[in-house]
């Protein structure tokens, strides 16, 4: 989870990893050792760095207002809806009438040689688009008939249809977008970002995690902070009730003991901080006056009663209503408005290796209106110039048909690693545009190919962050979210 | 992922010079491992360095004879001369044509690495060898001014460095904080009040050390230890990845408690581990033991290549290997030549390839109880039926009817038993899996195999006149095989499972024609894909013949020719496996037969010979129709009801404890390891033979054979195999594990180690605070002499919990030293997540001192499972299991116990040499709400009033409250903390638990939670 307080992380260990993150003078690494605060928000460290470097003094350059680390930023948050278990872009992006003519005939081996597949063999036969296609808005996106409601808002959209990944399994694709290794253990997104540039919530957490529908194969891994301080783990939440655990008094217990016994429990602490003056106590006094604000603030937070009928409608969701994934988007722009810096949304159902029609008409069905409602009320509330939404799964879906009498099987796709298709929203996103081109069957990018490390260089780089340069030094290298690779796609922002 | 900053290393080397625990005395600025090596690493060696194809110039800068040797005039290194050293001339030169590295390379020097290579040069430019890799010398114990106070060697070193810091110790800790700090250090636990008491009243001069003797001999020390190591050995009870299913490998956690309750000394200890399976007449135990490299994760996930993830467990192995024994981070080198440390991408493969050659199977690891309660079971199963026969077919009183029934049994059985011969292959071969020939003439299959495997059988020529009718397949149990078989399955199917996607029959080149036949599988109808026989003839790869139940059983498939033919001539048998995993058959047999309309039966190949052996008309032997009214009694319908007690016994048959172990493979089946080009499992490159660093090839030699190995490895000790690179890591060869491991244990009392960096000793980890005292300890450790610590991981912790460093007071520390780097007062550090609760439930007096045994399900609140895949639900424990010690707490990787991964305790997902200590508004909330801590603050609070009022009926509020306080806090509260503590008492009045809310304040304040 990621909070602004303090750890009693031994202070020598975090000014080697903030100079390995990034140059900073002598003097500076002097004054943040010397404190002995503990965590220091790598961004309010280097925020004076950053205004000297561009000459720019003006309020984007203070802390705790996303100043960028290492340029000026463009948005303060994302929301990114993650759509587990591999959507069919051919289905619903990409569309390839080539498919309709070959359908039923086997992928030419020029294509399919020294690819490997999940469940398929290469050599299956070609399965038509599922759905028709109609051109939408200004910008003449396309898209298939089961998106309604966002064709509605192609125009605030940027689609990208060439984007391809090194992993076709599921969990290790997932854990590889969120976290830019294919192997649990190494810090998620939200994680660096906590760790990078810190929260604007004093009591929430920076980096929380929502989810519906079915199984996530990546678990928490996908979440965790890795190697990076604790503080920086991603919290889930329920979009009912309590959100946090434990964050409600048990019962029995009123609030006013709840109250009696933080003002005991920190009488004791303050007792002991005369005594001993470390400074791990004061953190920990610290913590249990956010813990209490946390309480204090959660009922409010889930308290829908302030949404209008029109919002509710708008995303289709009530205020009864418990973890939809409609419910979850208006919870992210709630989120939003109270500053948490990464709200990471899952919807596991996509994994459509039999019926890809129907799967793909139930999972549209709980999921198009939500994502389009949350462009639209982020962007009537002038939220979508500083949020960045991101939409995508972890792979894409074969051209080629998935069939197994013993699996029960028919009509369904495989894994499709080599191309699949996601969109942006938001700050900084050069919108209305349709980026990448895939083949006539849709099997490889052919123009402007995006890498997952793409993606996820471009969301740092959204952030005011250089991807090559927020590292942490871990067993005696450093780290970084997109390893050795990654670029930040120019065409896609502005 | 690999990022060269060498400006800011140079940054952080100063900063290190700046503090009280700088670079040692003697050695200059700038220095040559941490700040030259890797400058010249980045920009100079891939033209300048030991690759001898790539060389340019005929010029190496990686080692000093070569860099300092004179080219006609001059040198490209000139000690103390930057200005007459070719080196700085290239690198500063105006000309572009001159200038290195070559402007085309886009890989220019900054200022400052020219600044640094410049320093170096001027001190010396002396190619030195980073200290780690350098044998320690047992330093002369130092003088120190204040001898006094120094109780043991430990302190002569920790003192030493204060005074030329100028510090002073601390005064010694209070009693009641000593005795706390040692049982949560040792133990894990709280001391009782009565503990506490006795200590506090025993006046003998060595009242401590005698504490610290029982603690040493308690159980409760080798939980209390196996929890660190499992963050090592990354235990889990999961796969991890996406379905993330149970295992069963608590054995190897019991192990390791045991051994270090045993204390068995850390060499044997880790050898055990390592390679216990190769030892000679290697027991059970040893066995168990090679569990820690099978804490691999296993990806379940259907689809995936195995091969691939088996790929990253070994990727995994070689980076715990090198974390935990040699303190070195090798995961750079699994992608390309180490930039910092000597390590070279062929050194990697190679260490890779030293523990590459085992097989992962289970072995059966049945506790003493479990074995006698099935051995119990079973013996009163095969009386029951026994007596279920004698009393229904073969007592007077048994029913006409079904003594009927069992006769027309008999004679059905009989008429349809066929006689087979089994028929050993003369050559096995598969695309993957290791086939061998047992004994009685079945086929074992063995090693790796993929998600698409053929078996080709040379069958022999038959002789006789008559012609064969079919074949028939018997799929066998075996033990060697997952859940023990038939198949090879170990991952996403049932363990254990297979699936014959086609089989073909050829004799010579001309195929055999084969016929629908049958099975004994039950539900194999036509339009079943798993099971109908006619599905291995059809193909189609994705219908098949399988096990989906009983496969605890020998089943069969038989499968006519179309005509009977001879096989006279050697023929084949090819049979297909195709799966979306692994689900190659593990144990089979192949046999014939010339009878007419062959079917499949199930009755036990002994019970069928026997009953060919006699003609129809014959009288049965007494033995054979007690077979079959056995087999009669087990599946007749009439015998349904009287069966049910039976099978209610067999219910209660313990399942086999099968744990995960390594297994050397047999000579015959090598394994072949391979460089992989930038670690990539799909980039497999030239074949790369089992050994170790070379930097550690030449552990005497000059520092220059660092980088000298790259082209030939030493041969003095080299290991060759998983148990000698076991035995080299523990021995005088391998310079860093005696450091390593008292550095661990240092970091264990102390919260940071002497090298902080726990687990990295390469060239770019923090340098030592007492440089002296780790080499010390090393060379302390490895000393086999009586006053030697002979590897005894007990003795190195008395050791130092005597010290008088140990037994310092708490405080903040002094300005000059603020990250108390000098132990000049004893450290503060928040307590483990385990050691949190566990010190919670002793004070409770509740916890439950089994040790070891199936991970237990203490409670937690639904939603933490609800996020994990299949919503697995948490059983949660009654009774005793719910406050079992931690470490018992089932560790599932994708969905850990949230009141632990919130203190960040680890996943079990990599390996842990330092845990992280985070203080979030989390912790407060867990340890304020969360009802198990309120169950604990129920228990303690009951426990203390309980026990005031039986000492004293009369006894008031205050002596509760401060009783409460010692149970938790084990000191005695000052009269200001109890006036607060019984101000807030008063206020909860009218709470019908006011004590519970008194003991859950005392539980959540920073003392409760951190080390006294």
């Amino acid at each position: 989870m990621s909070f602004r307080s303090r750890s009693s992380k031994d202070p020598a260990e975090t000014c080697h990893q903030v100079s390995a993150a990034k140059q900073v003078t002598r003097r500076q690494l002097f004054q943040s050792c010397g404190v002995g605060l503990g965590k220091i928000s790598l961004a309010s460290m280097l925020a004076s760095d950053f205004a000297m470097a561009s000459g720019d003094s003006g309020p984007s350059a203070s802390a705790g207002d996303a100043p960028g680390l290492h340029f000026p930023a463009k948005i303060k948050r994302v929301i990114y809806l993650f759509m587990a278990g591999a959507p069919s872009q051919l289905d619903l992006f990409d569309h390839k009438p080539e498919l309709t003519r070959l359908e039923g005939k086997p992928i030419p081996p020029s294509v399919i040689a020294g690819q490997r597949y999940a469940f398929i063999q290469p050599d299956a036969a070609v399965l038509s688009p599922r759905f028709s296609f109609q051109r939408y808005g200004q910008c003449g996106a396309e898209l298939a008939e089961t998106l309604p409601h966002l064709s509605k808002v192609v125009d605030d959209l940027a689609i990208i249809r060439s984007v391809h990944t090194d992993q076709f399994n599921h969990a290790p694709a997932q854990i590889f977008v969120n976290t830019g290794s294919p192997i649990p253990g190494r810090p998620a997104m939200g994680s660096w970002l906590s760790y990078g540039i810190g929260s604007d919530a004093d009591d929430l957490p920076g980096f929380v995690v929502l989810k519906s529908g079915g199984n996530l194969s990546g678990g928490a891994a996908m979440w965790s902070n890795g190697f990076l301080p604790g503080q920086h783990q991603g919290v889930p939440f329920r979009s009912a009730g309590d959100p946090i655990l434990h964050v409600a008094t048990p019962q029995g217990i009123s609030r006013q003991t709840q109250r009696e016994t933080l003002d005991l429990v920190a009488d004791l602490n303050r007792h002991r901080l005369n005594d001993l003056d470390v400074d791990g106590i004061r953190a920990r006094i610290d913590s249990y006056e956010m813990a209490y604000r946390m309480q204090s603030r959660a009922p409010e937070l889930m308290d829908f009663s302030s949404e209008s009928d029109e919002t509710l409608a708008l995303y289709g969701t009530s205020r009864e209503d418990a973890g939809s994934f409609a419910k979850n988007c208006l919870l992210a722009r709630r989120l939003a408005e109270r500053g948490v810096r990464f709200i990471q949304l899952y919807h596991a159902g996509w994994d459509h290796h039999s019926n890809v029609e129907g799967g793909l008409r139930t999972q549209c069905k709980q999921t198009d209106q939500g994502c389009a409602a949350l462009v639209q009320d982020l962007k009537r509330r002038g939220m979508l110039e500083d949020t960045l939404v991101v939409w995508g799964g972890e792979f894409g879906r074969t051209p080629m048909v998935e069939a197994s009498a013993a699996l029960g099987r028919s009509l369904g796709r495989d894994h499709h690693p080599q191309a699949f298709t996601m969109w942006m929203a938001g700050g900084g996103i050069r919108a209305g545009q349709t980026l990448g081109k895939t083949d006539d069957l849709g099997f490889h990018p052919v123009e402007d190919p995006v890498h997952v490390h793409d993606i996820q260089a471009t969301i740092l780089y959204l952030l005011g962050i250089d991807h090559e340069r927020l590292t942490f030094t871990f067993a005696g290298r450093p780290f970084r979210l997109t390893d050795v690779h990654g670029h930040v796609v120019e065409k896609l922002v502005t | 992922m690999f990022v060269c900053r060498i400006g800011l290393a140079c940054l952080v080397g100063q900063l290190f010079l700046a503090d009280p625990s700088s670079v040692r005395a003697g050695e200059s600025d700038v220095d040559y491992g941490r700040h030259v090596r890797p400058i010249l690493a980045k920009h100079c060696f891939t033209c300048h360095g030991p690759d001898e194809d790539a060389r340019q110039a005929g010029l190496r800068l990686d080692q000093q004879e070569d860099a300092h040797a004179d080219l006609g005039g001059y040198a490209a290194v000139t000690p103390g001369d930057p200005e007459h050293s070719e080196l700085m001339v290239r690198v500063t030169s105006e000309d572009e044509d001159l200038r290195m590295p070559p402007a085309d390379a886009d890989n220019a020097l900054s200022p400052s690495q020219i600044e640094t290579l410049r320093q170096w040069i001027q001190s010396g430019g002396q190619y030195t060898r980073h200290w780690a890799f350098v044998p320690a010398q047992k330093p002369a114990l130092p003088s120190t001014r204040q001898a006094g106070w120094c109780r043991g060697p430990i302190d002569r070193f920790v003192l030493k460095r204060m005074e030329q810091a100028g510090l002073a110790p601390a005064p010694e800790a209070d009693p009641e904080t000593l005795i706390r700090r040692v049982y949560l250090d040792l133990l894990g636990l709280t001391p009782t009040p009565e503990e506490v008491q006795r200590f506090l009243d025993d006046s003998h001069p060595d009242a401590y050390e005698r504490l610290v003797d029982r603690l040493l001999a308690s159980p409760a020390y080798g939980e209390r230890f196996a929890r660190s190591w499992l963050d090592l050995a990354r235990y889990s009870d999961t796969n991890g990845y996406e379905k993330d299913r149970p295992r069963t490998i608590w054995p190897y956690r019991d192990w390791v408690i045991d051994a270090l309750n045993r204390d068995l000394p850390y060499d044997q200890f880790s050898i055990e581990q390592l390679a216990g399976d190769m030892l000679a007449n290697a027991t059970r135990e040893q066995k168990i033991a090679t569990g820690f490299h099978r804490n691999t994760m296993l990806n379940e996930e259907g689809g995936i290549d195995p091969l691939e993830y088996r790929f990253y467990a070994l990727v995994d192995r070689v980076a715990t290997t090198g974390t935990v024994w040699m303190g070195l981070t090798t995961g750079c080198a699994q992608c390309h030549t180490h930039k910092y440390d000597p390590i070279t991408h062929s050194d990697y493969y190679a260490l890779m390839a030293l523990m590459d050659n085992a097989d992962e199977p289970e072995l059966n690891a049945d506790p003493p109880d479990v074995l006698e309660r099935r051995q119990s079971l079973l013996e009163q199963v095969r009386q029951a039926e026994q007596d279920l026969v004698d009393r229904t077919l073969f007592s007077p009183q048994g029913s006409a009817d079904i003594k009927d029934a069992f006769g027309e049994y008999c004679r059905r059985q009989r008429q349809q038993v066929s006689r087979w011969r089994t028929v050993p292959p003369d050559r096995l071969e598969s695309t993957k899996p290791l086939l061998t020939l047992q004994p009685d003439g079945s086929v074992l299959a063995s090693g790796d195999a993929t998600k698409r495997d053929v078996y080709t059988l040379t069958m022999p020529p038959l002789d006789g006149s008559d012609p064969v009718t079919a074949i028939r397949i018997e799929a066998m149990p075996h033990r060697s095989l997952p859940d023990t078989g038939p198949g090879l399955a170990f991952y996403e199917g049932r363990r254990g499972d297979f699936f014959l996607s086609e089989l073909k029959l050829a004799a010579g080149e001309a195929p055999i024609d084969l016929g629908i036949g049958s099975t004994t599988v039950a539900g194999g109808g036509k339009k079943n894909g798993t099971t109908f026989p006619g599905n291995v003839l059809d193909g189609d790869g994705s219908t098949g013949w399988s096990i989906p139940q009983n496969q605890d059983k020998t089943q069969r498939l038989v499968i006519p020719l179309k005509q009977p033919r001879r096989l006279d001539q050697p023929w084949t048998i090819e049979m297909l496996f195709e799966r979306h995993y692994v689900a190659g058959l593990g144990h089979f047999r192949i046999d014939v037969t010339t009878d007419d309309a062959p079917t499949a039966n199930a009755l036990s190949s002994d019970l069928q010979q026997q009953l060919v052996r006699h003609q129809d008309d014959e009288a049965l032997p007494d033995s054979t129709r007690r077979g079959l009214a056995i087999a009669f009694a087990r599946t007749s319908e009439m015998l349904a009801g009287d069966r049910k007690p039976i099978e209610q016994l067999r219910k209660q048959i313990p399942d086999p404890v099968r744990t995960l172990v390594m297994r050397e493979r047999p000579a015959s089946n090598q394994r072949v390891t391979r460089r992989h080009h930038r670690g990539e499992y799909l980039q497999p490159k030239e074949v790369v033979e089992g050994g170790i660093p070379s930097v550690f090839g030449s552990a005497a030699s000059e520092p220059a054979a660092s980088e000298a190995a790259e082209s030939g490895r030493s041969d003095v000790d080299q290991p060759t195999n998983r148990l000698e690179l076991a035995r080299w890591l523990v021995s005088r060869n391998n310079p860093l594990v005696g450091r390593v491991t008292a550095n661990r244990a240092w970091r264990e009392f102390f919260g940071a180690g002497i090298v902080r960096t726990s687990g990295d000793f390469g060239t770019q980890s923090e340098p030592p605070t007492h440089p002296e005292l780790i080499d010390w300890l090393d060379r302390w450790l490895r000393d086999s002499s009586p006053s030697g610590g002979r590897w005894s991981m007990k003795r190195l912790h008395r050791q130092i919990v005597l010290s008088a460093t140990y037994r310092q007071a708490t405080g903040a520390p002094p300005s000059e030293d603020p990250d108390n780097r000098l132990l000049s007062v004893f450290p503060y550090r928040r307590l483990d997540a385990e050691q949190i609760r566990d010190a919670f439930l002793s004070a409770a007096g509740l916890l439950s001192r089994p040790i070891g045994g199936p991970s237990v399900y203490p409670p937690q609140p639904e939603s933490v499972m609800q996020m994990a895949y299949g919503k697995p639900g948490w059983p949660t424990s009654a009774g005793a299991d719910r406050f079992r010690r931690s470490l018992y707490t089932f560790s599932k990787r994708t969905a850990p116990f949230a009141a632990f991964t919130t203190f960040d305790a680890p996943s079990g997902e990599l390996c842990i040499a330092r845990r992280d200590r985070s203080t979030t508004p989390l912790q407060a909330l867990t340890l304020l709400n969360d009802a198990m801590y309120l169950e604990m603050a129920e228990g303690v609070a009951d426990d203390a009033v309980r026990q005031v009022r039986s000492q004293n009926p009369e006894a008031g509020d205050r002596e509760i409250a401060t009783f409460l306080f010692r149970k938790l806090l084990v000191r005695t509260p000052d009269p200001a903390e109890l006036e607060s503590i019984m101000a807030f008492y008063h206020s909860q009045s009218d709470h019908p638990e006011a004590w519970m809310l008194v003991a859950r304040a005392l539980m959540n304040t920073d003392e409760a939670i951190t080390a006294p």
